[in-house]
């Protein structure tokens, strides 16, 4: 681990993130910006995946995924920013891992949407309700999604070495 | 009672003598203020309440702004009215934990110009989904007027800059 720190430190995304006063507040920025737009689309995503406003048809649901991948990859890459410039400080830090932590269980939670519960539901009409594995995993991932946020959030406040 | 001790949150129902003159200063030297910024779990609560209300409302206004224009057109818009409900509620969360964490440093936020646009922003988005709210709940099939995509259009630029000040605010 302590490697890895060091080698992050010495790579110019290091100097990219740190070296300029606006570096950090434009990452800051964009990482708040996409995690609005991945929570708005996964609300409306998964409060129709839970049984809410069945009148919209779960394929045009579906439509909302690009926003949301593409605000994760957006979360990702700044994330990886914020890593990169001061990792010593993260990895350090519980509330860091359990954040990543609860990252990891919406992944496997989308994969196991992406493929048992998409293929049963795409084929449902509007006004169909959905089946209990598409509540289940809609609870979950915003269960798990809130996490992340919160944790994020309390990141600075919370284990060590947070400022 | 024992349990709001133990967590810090009981500084907040006990009075402090105002030691500062006006308005603002009584509001910095309340129970409210007092416990917000000192109290160690006061400030992250009210800071990560502050964020999940921020991503409820601005993530589903930019999601609905965007659907007005025309993205996403198979959801059908008249079904969003019910978002617009949970955005407000987000909404109120931040309208309170915002109001929290203003207590705490009342004097030196309105002085921020930062956190005035920030605030002017928060207004004006708010405003636009007052307004939308009524037009996508009485959309029919047909295309949307243009002045009412404007207003979508409008509010996503709100949304954006809000954001980045509210941001920015952490460094001035």
């Amino acid at each position: 681990m302590d490697a890895l720190m060091d080698w992050m430190l010495s790579t110019p995304i290091n100097q990219l993130v740190i070296g300029y006063a606006w570096s950090w507040p434009t990452l800051e920025s964009l990482h708040f910006l996409a995690l609005c737009t991945l929570m708005g689309s996964l609300l409306i995503m998964d409060l129709r995946l839970i049984g809410l406003q069945r009148i919209i048809p779960l394929s045009a649901v579906h439509s909302l995924m690009p926003l949301a991948i593409g605000s994760f990859a957006i979360n990702l890459i700044s994330g990886l920013g914020f890593l990169f410039g001061d990792p010593n400080t993260y990895f350090q830090n519980y509330a860091f891992w359990v954040k990543m932590g609860f990252i990891v269980l919406a992944g496997i939670n989308f994969l196991v949407y992406f493929t048992k519960v998409e293929p049963q539901i795409l084929k449902l009409g509007p006004n169909d309700p959905t089946p209990g594995s598409a509540k289940v995993v809609g609870v979950l991932s915003l269960v798990f999604w809130f996490g992340v946020l919160s944790y994020g959030r309390l990141l600075p406040y919370l284990g060590t070495g947070g400022g | 009672m024992a349990f709001l001790e133990a967590v810090g949150l009981a500084e907040c129902v006990h009075g402090v003598p105002a030691t500062q003159a006006g308005f603002l200063g009584w509001l910095e030297a309340s129970g409210l203020g007092e416990c917000v910024r000192s109290s160690t779990p006061g400030y992250p609560s009210m800071i990560a309440l502050h964020a999940i209300g921020m991503a409820v409302m601005v993530g589903l206004s930019l999601v609905i702004d965007l659907r007005v224009l025309g993205f996403f057109s198979g959801i059908p818009l008249a079904a969003l009215k019910r978002f617009f409900g949970i955005a407000w509620i987000g909404f109120g969360i931040n309208f309170l934990s915002g109001s929290a964490l203003f207590s705490a440093q009342a004097i030196s936020y309105m002085v921020d110009w930062v956190f005035l646009t920030k605030m002017g922003l928060v207004l004006l988005g708010a405003v636009t989904a007052g307004i939308l709210q009524p037009a996508v709940a009485n959309a029919g099939t047909g295309p949307l007027p243009g002045s009412t995509k404007a207003i979508a259009g409008a509010a996503i630029v709100i949304w954006i800059v809000a954001i980045i000040m509210g941001r920015l605010t952490a460094y001035l």
